[in-house]
């Protein structure tokens, strides 16, 4: 296996891996930056566990080989945590909303699913439920069985819109 | 492996040239972890060239690196390809969307590749770039080489764009699919179908089923019945009975059996031919700018 340089953006932190670009974006993720909130669940971009944001666009990180990122801004669900924390709270009104409405069970598909709801709002800050479902269309969850996530979903657009929460730090261009 | 993010066409040729064939280009590249990896690739994901969606007046071209989530939201693909723009809606889920390509999906060969068939029903054609800075333009249907297999070489071409006519007054089209669920699910038939018409006679039409064989198959014998004709009533039945008549199906432990197929293939022709004959009629009553 042949390593190269890969400089991209974590987090909004500028970050330089030493690694083969046929490493999953998720192996990346999770083996050399520590960062275990995303999930591998099928390993093969059916699931959605393993959903993080590369340039502000929800994307399966199973399916990404590290190269492609070279020079692009990724996002995960650390990052969503230190938003919150950044504003003085214990966590993300997002991931607030979840817990809140009964939204997690096991946990395992909650960070992807609160991934593919972060894209869904900085897209659409008032999102219909049928803009919601297809939103997490892409995330599969086997306990909950969607419903509570949904309104989890609805209740955190509230919230953020309450809360003029803004600062989305994504880099979607 | 060596991954190699180019900016340009030129930096993708010299790419490939020096790596004598060893390279592959790839864009979405959301495939790539299901198959062998190559030794080399060349990602042409960025690429300008690759990314644009320009109308004119008789030709719409439509990049190659374009995504799924690109094309399902474009305003004029919407409007001028709508059976396009419904096939991307569809591809994998929002996350495969958002990264997967259109020329991903032609090249890739799946038999029943969403995108492909929306693009074979509306006659587009690739066009295709070689090392040696040649282009070559060949209808989509005629780019699969087997199961699976393009006829592209994706060590020495480079599939830039395709360019099909957009939709005039008269003219609507449509895709269909079937699946056991709404996301994340394989399709057990997908249909797509283009349809103009003069007065209330079909002047044209292309009606495209997968997968029954390596590439998105026309339907011609159906095409045949309805050409020159005006679809009443009693139509539809004979379409129906038409398409999975001329079609041979085989039954797979990854989609379904034969016989459902069968009757998924003929039901799934005359919903799509009908709809994309509907908005043909909707189109002639004017208004969105057609």
């Amino acid at each position: 296996m042949k390593e190269q340089v890969i400089a991209f953006e974590l987090n909004g932190e500028t970050v330089e891996a030493y690694t083969d670009p046929a490493l999953s974006l998720l192996h990346l993720l999770r083996s050399r930056f520590n960062l275990l909130g995303t999930k591998e669940g099928c390993g093969r971009g059916e699931c959605g566990a393993c959903t993080v944001l590369v340039d502000g666009r929800a994307v399966n990180s199973c399916l990404v080989p590290a190269g492609k990122v070279q020079g692009r801004k990724v996002y995960t669900i650390e990052g969503v945590t230190a938003e919150g924390l950044s504003r003085g709270a214990k966590v993300h009104p997002l991931q607030e909303a979840f817990v809140e409405s009964g939204a997690v069970q096991c946990g395992f598909c909650t960070p992807g699913m609160i991934m593919s709801t972060y894209a869904l709002l900085n897209d659409n800050s008032s999102p219909s439920p049928e803009e919601v479902k297809e939103a997490i269309s892409g995330n599969l969850c086997r306990c909950s069985g969607y419903k509570q996530i949904e309104e989890a979903i609805l209740e955190a657009a509230q919230r953020l819109k309450a809360q003029d929460w803004q600062d989305r730090n994504t880099g979607k261009t | 492996m060596s991954y190699t993010v180019v900016s340009n066409l030129d930096q993708a040729v010299e790419a490939l040239a020096k790596s004598a064939g060893k390279a592959r280009v790839v864009a979405g590249a959301t495939d790539l972890f299901l198959g062998n990896l190559p030794s080399e690739l060349v990602d042409i994901s960025t690429v300008p060239d690759l990314l644009g969606i320009n109308r004119d007046p008789d030709c719409l071209s439509v990049g190659a690196g374009v995504t799924h989530a690109g094309a399902a939201a474009s305003p004029v693909i919407r409007l001028k390809a709508e059976a396009l723009a419904e096939a991307c809606r569809e591809v994998g889920s929002p996350q495969v969307r958002n990264i997967s390509t259109l020329g991903g999906n032609v090249v890739n060969a799946a038999p029943a590749a969403d995108a492909a068939v929306a693009l074979v029903a509306l006659g587009a054609k690739a066009v295709l770039l070689d090392l040696s800075g040649g282009h070559r333009e060949v209808a989509v249907e005629d780019l699969y080489a087997n199961y699976n297999l393009s006829v592209v070489d994706s060590s020495s071409e480079i599939l830039l764009r395709f360019l099909l006519a957009p939709a005039v007054r008269g003219e609507g089209s449509a895709f269909l699919r079937f699946a056991p669920r709404e996301a994340l699910s394989l399709p057990l038939v997908n249909a797509a179908a283009r349809v103009r018409l003069k007065g209330n006679t079909i002047e044209a039409i292309r009606a495209v089923i997968a997968p029954v064989s390596p590439a998105p198959t026309r339907l011609n014998e159906t095409e045949k019945l309805l050409l020159g004709s005006k679809p009443g009533q009693d139509t539809w039945r004979r379409v129906e009975y038409t398409a999975a008549a001329e079609v041979d199906v085989r039954g797979s432990m990854l989609r379904c059996s034969a016989e459902y197929r069968h009757h998924l293939v003929g039901v799934l022709a005359r919903r799509v031919i009908r709809k994309a004959l509907e908005r043909a009629l909707d189109s002639k009553e004017g208004g969105d700018g057609r």
